[in-house]
C-alpha cells in the first residue's frame, strides 16, 4: 500500500521504489562502515546562510536546488555556471507551469530534494544546507551513482541543460550565455510573448478557442 | 443544397485532406473540414523547442487521448503499452494541416516497381504484398500538378531509377545547401554510386502569397514562418479559403459516420470545442485523418448495418498498416580533420544537404536470391535545435555526466564537430501483425475507445534495411566521418504511417476501390495514407498529395454528374 502512495507524486518512468530502498539503504550502510564521512558533519558551521524560499520551496528546498543545481554545473572557469544561466529561475518556472502535461514530473523534483536532506541527514547526521561544501559534492556525486539518485540526478542534469540552450523566454540561458558559449545560433523567428509554449499550449488544450 | 449542409465534408485537413479541400473549392462546392485541432496559425509558428518538442504543445494530452501499442518484447511476448505511460506516441500534429506542418518534406516520387511490387518481385512469406489497382502512369500526372501548386524544389539529375516525368524539371531550384552536400556526392563517386539532389516540398523563391525559404536554421518538427514549406495548410487550405467556399470547424472531434442503411453516409457526427455534440449532412465524405485515426474511426462507426464498423463488413478496416521501413545512421566530422576553409564553409547554420543515393532502389546481390526491392538512403547534417545534442552529451560511455566533465563535453560536442546522418527508407512489408483494432478496456477523454496498434514487423525490413545502411556508412566514412554507426530496428518511425484501408479490385481484400472510395459505402472516400497497400522506399507525403488531387479530379466528375 505505501508504494501506491508514492506513486502518486512520482512519475511512473522515475518509480522503482523497492529497488531505490535497496540502493539506498547499501549505500548508507556503506557510508556508514567507511566512518571517516560521518565525522566530518560535527565540524561544520550552523551559522549557514539559506537561500530564500517562495510559494513552492522552503528556505531549505531551496537552498538544496540551488547548491545541487551549482555542483552540477559548476563555475569551473570553463562557460557559464548555473548561476549564469539562472538554472533556479529555470526550474522555479518549470514548478509553476501548470500547463504541462507531465506534471507528476514537479512532484518528483520536490520529492528529491527531501531524499537529498533525508540521505544528508542519516549519513552526515546533519542538515544538507549545514553540511560543507565538500561533504555536499561527495553526496551529489553519490545520488548520481545509485539508482534512485540516478533518475533524480537525470532529471535536474536535464533541467538544466533546458535552462542552458532554450530560449531566455522561459527564464534560463540568460543574456543567452549557453548559446554563446556553446556558438549555437537558434531557429528564428524566437517566440515571443505572444507565441511562447503557453499560449500554443492553451489553443491545444481548448482553453482559449 | 437543400438537404444538406455542404457537398462535401472532410474529417481531417493534413495531407490527405488538402487537395481535396483546395480542389473542390476552387470548382464551386461547398467544403466543410472537422479537425480535432486548434487552428493554428503562421504566426503562432515559431523556432521554439519548448512547444515543439520539449512540451509537445502541438499534439494532444495522452493522459486524454492515448494509444495501446502491442510489441514484441526481446524475449519474443507480445506485450500491450499506454501510450500515456512515456516513450513515443502516435500523433504527429494535431491542428489545422495536420501533420503536414512539421514534415521535413523530403519529396521523392514512387518508381514504376513500386505499384506492382507483387508482379515485379514475387512474393515474401509473411507479407501481404499486392499490386497496386493503378499505375504509376496514372499517378505521374498529379505528382507534376503538386509540384506546381503547392511548389516543389529541386533538381532532376538522371540516374539508374529515375522515374519518367512529364516535365523536365521541378518548378523551383534547388534550396541552397551546405558544404558537405558537394562532400556526399563525391564521397558516393568513390564507389561508383551517384549521389543525386533530392527534391524537398519547400519552396525556394516566393510563391503567391507564401514567402521563399529564409533558412530559419530549425526546420522539421516546427511549423514554418514563411509558409515556404508546403504544409496542407499553407500550401493549400490558405488559398481554397479565398473562395468562400470552405469551412474550416477546428476544435470539432469526428466520433461517429451514421449510414442510413442503404450502404451511404448521411451524417457526421462531432463533439465541438465546448464537448457539445454536433453534426454535419453532406453528399460526399471524406475521410483523412491519419492511418491510425482513420481505421480508429471507421471502427467506432458501427451500426445495424455495419457491425464491425463502417465499410468493414470484409473485415480489412485497420490491416496492413504500414510505416517507413528502415532507419538510420551517424557519424561525426571533426573541424580539426578540415582545412581552415572548408571548416569555415561547414560550420554554418545552414543544415540542408538534399542529396540521395537511390542506386539500391532496385537490389541485385546473391543474398536477396537476385533482384529485390531495396529503397533510398537521403543524406542530411544533424538538426540544429540543441536539446537533441545535449542529450547526447549527457552520458559517456553510459555514465551520467556532471559537473566539468558534462561542460567539457558539451562544448566538445558543439564546438568541435557536427553530426552528418543518413536516413534509410525501405518499403514496411504488410503483414498480419500490424494493424489497428479498438480497444476493448481503454476510452479517450470523450468515452469512445482508443486504438490499439500492434506493430509487427517482417524481418524483410532489417534486411534490406542494413544493405542500405552499409552503403550509408560507407559513403560517411568516405568524406571522413568518424563513429560512424547504423541503427535498423523494427521499431517504426510513427511520424510515417500508411496502410489500414488499403485500396484493391476485389472487395474481398480491400477497403477502398481504385478512386479511394469504400467498397461497401457509395459516398465514402478516404484520401490519407491509409489507401497505400504498400509504400514504397520513400517518404509517404508527396504520394499522398498526390493521389488526393487524383481522387479530386473524381469527385468533381462524380459531383458535376449528380448535380
Amino acid at each position: 500500500m505505501k508504494s501506491k502512495t508514492v506513486k502518486k507524486s512520482i512519475p511512473n518512468r522515475y518509480l522503482d521504489l523497492e529497488q531505490w530502498q535497496t540502493d539506498r539503504r547499501k549505500f548508507l550502510r556503506g557510508a556508514l562502515l567507511a566512518g571517516a564521512m560521518t565525522q566530518i558533519g560535527f565540524f561544520t558551521s550552523c551559522s549557514t546562510k539559506l537561500k530564500e524560499g517562495n510559494d513552492l520551496l522552503t528556505a531549505e528546498q531551496a537552498t538544496i536546488l540551488n547548491d545541487v543545481l551549482n555542483i552540477f554545473f559548476p563555475n569551473d572557469g570553463n562557460g557559464p555556471d548555473a548561476e549564469d544561466i539562472n538554472a533556479f529561475g529555470y526550474v522555479m518556472w518549470v514548478l509553476h507551469d501548470t500547463l504541462n502535461r507531465k506534471i507528476e514530473d514537479n512532484a518528483y523534483i520536490l520529492v528529491g530534494l527531501n531524499w537529498a536532506d533525508e540521505t544528508a541527514q542519516e549519513i552526515y547526521f546533519s542538515p544538507f544546507v549545514e553540511l560543507s561544501q565538500e561533504q555536499k559534492e561527495a553526496l551529489v556525486g553519490k545520488f548520481t551513482e545509485l539508482d534512485w539518485g540516478k533518475n533524480w540526478s537525470s532529471m535536474i542534469i536535464t533541467l538544466i541543460l533546458e535552462a542552458l540552450v532554450l530560449d531566455p523566454i522561459y527564464g534560463g540561458n540568460k543574456n543567452e550565455a549557453g548559446w554563446n558559449w556553446l556558438n549555437h545560433t537558434p531557429g528564428f523567428p524566437r517566440p515571443t510573448e505572444e507565441n511562447r509554449y503557453e499560449r500554443i499550449m492553451e489553443k491545444q488544450m481548448k482553453l482559449v478557442k | 443544397m437543400a438537404d444538406f449542409d455542404c457537398d462535401i465534408c472532410i474529417v481531417g485537413s493534413g495531407a490527405g485532406a488538402g487537395p481535396i479541400i483546395y480542389e473542390l473549392s476552387r470548382a464551386g462546392y461547398k467544403v466543410v473540414v472537422l479537425e480535432k485541432g486548434p487552428w493554428l496559425k503562421t504566426a503562432d509558428f515559431t523556432k521554439d523547442e519548448m512547444t515543439a518538442t520539449r512540451r509537445d504543445a502541438y499534439t494532444p494530452n495522452l493522459e486524454e487521448e492515448r494509444h495501446i501499442v502491442v510489441k514484441k518484447s526481446s524475449s519474443g511476448n507480445w506485450t500491450e503499452k499506454n501510450t500515456a505511460d512515456g516513450g513515443s506516441d502516435l500523433w504527429n500534429g494535431s491542428c489545422v494541416g495536420g501533420s503536414s506542418n512539421f514534415m521535413s518534406a523530403y519529396f521523392h516520387r514512387m518508381k514504376p516497381n513500386d505499384f506492382q511490387l507483387y508482379s515485379k518481385y514475387g512474393p515474401i512469406d509473411g507479407a501481404n504484398i499486392v499490386d497496386w489497382p493503378i499505375k504509376y502512369d496514372d499517378l505521374e500526372p498529379y505528382y507534376a500538378k503538386v509540384e506546381k501548386v503547392i511548389g516543389v524544389s529541386g533538381k532532376v539529375v538522371d540516374h539508374k531509377h529515375q522515374e519518367p516525368r512529364s516535365t523536365p524539371d521541378y518548378p523551383h531550384p534547388p534550396l541552397t545547401t551546405n558544404i558537405v552536400a558537394d562532400w556526399f556526392v563525391e564521397g558516393g563517386k568513390k564507389e561508383g554510386w551517384n549521389i543525386v539532389p533530392a527534391a524537398r516540398g519547400i519552396i525556394s523563391e516566393p510563391k503567391d502569397d507564401r514567402r521563399a525559404c529564409y533558412h530559419s536554421n530549425y526546420c522539421g518538427s516546427y511549423g514554418c514562418s514563411s509558409d515556404a514549406k508546403a504544409s496542407s495548410r499553407a500550401a493549400l487550405i490558405n488559398k481554397a479559403l479565398k473562395t468562400g467556399n470552405c469551412d474550416i470547424r477546428p476544435l470539432s472531434k469526428v466520433y461517429h459516420i451514421a449510414t442510413n442503411g442503404q450502404n451511404e453516409i448521411v451524417k457526421a457526427h462531432y463533439y465541438d470545442a465546448d464537448d457539445n455534440k454536433q453534426s454535419v449532412t453532406a453528399k460526399i465524405f471524406v475521410v483523412a485523418c491519419q492511418a491510425v485515426e482513420t481505421s480508429r474511426l471507421l471502427l467506432m462507426s458501427k451500426n445495424e448495418e455495419f457491425p464491425n464498423g463502417l465499410a468493414n463488413n470484409s473485415g480489412q478496416v485497420g490491416k496492413n498498416l504500414l510505416f517507413a521501413g528502415g532507419g538510420a545512421g551517424s557519424g561525426y566530422i571533426r573541424f580539426d580533420s578540415l582545412s581552415e576553409e572548408d571548416r569555415n564553409k561547414f560550420d554554418v547554420p545552414l543544415t540542408f544537404v538534399n542529396q540521395a543515393l537511390i542506386d539500391f532502389y532496385e537490389i541485385d546481390d546473391p543474398e536477396f536470391g537476385g533482384k529485390a526491392k531495396g529503397g533510398t538512403i537521403d543524406f542530411l547534417i544533424e538538426h540544429s535545435n540543441p536539446m537533441p545534442k545535449v542529450f547526447r552529451s549527457k552520458y559517456k560511455n553510459g555514465t551520467l555526466l556532471y559537473g566539468s566533465d558534462l561542460k567539457e563535453n558539451l562544448q566538445d560536442y558543439f564546438t568541435k564537430q557536427k553530426r552528418v546522418r543518413y536516413e534509410v527508407f525501405c518499403d514496411w512489408l504488410p503483414n498480419d501483425d500490424c494493424h489497428v483494432s479498438l480497444d476493448e478496456n481503454v476510452t479517450d477523454k470523450w468515452g469512445d475507445p482508443v486504438g490499439k496498434v500492434k506493430l509487427g514487423y517482417h524481418e524483410q525490413n532489417l534486411k534490406v534495411g542494413n544493405f542500405l545502411a552499409d552503403k550509408g556508412m560507407t559513403v560517411l566514412k568516405n568524406i571522413g566521418a568518424i563513429k560512424v554507426t547504423k541503427s535498423i530496428t523494427g521499431n517504426p518511425p510513427t511520424n510515417l504511417m500508411a496502410g489500414g484501408c488499403r485500396f484493391g479490385d476485389d472487395p474481398k481484400n480491400s477497403v477502398l476501390n481504385a478512386n479511394c472510395q469504400a467498397h461497401e459505402v457509395n459516398n465514402l472516400y478516404v484520401t490519407d495514407g491509409s489507401f497505400m497497400p504498400t509504400g514504397g522506399s520513400v517518404p509517404y507525403t508527396f504520394t499522398i498529395y498526390a493521389n488526393a488531387f487524383r481522387v479530386a479530379d473524381h469527385l468533381i466528375e462524380r459531383l458535376g454528374k449528380e448535380a
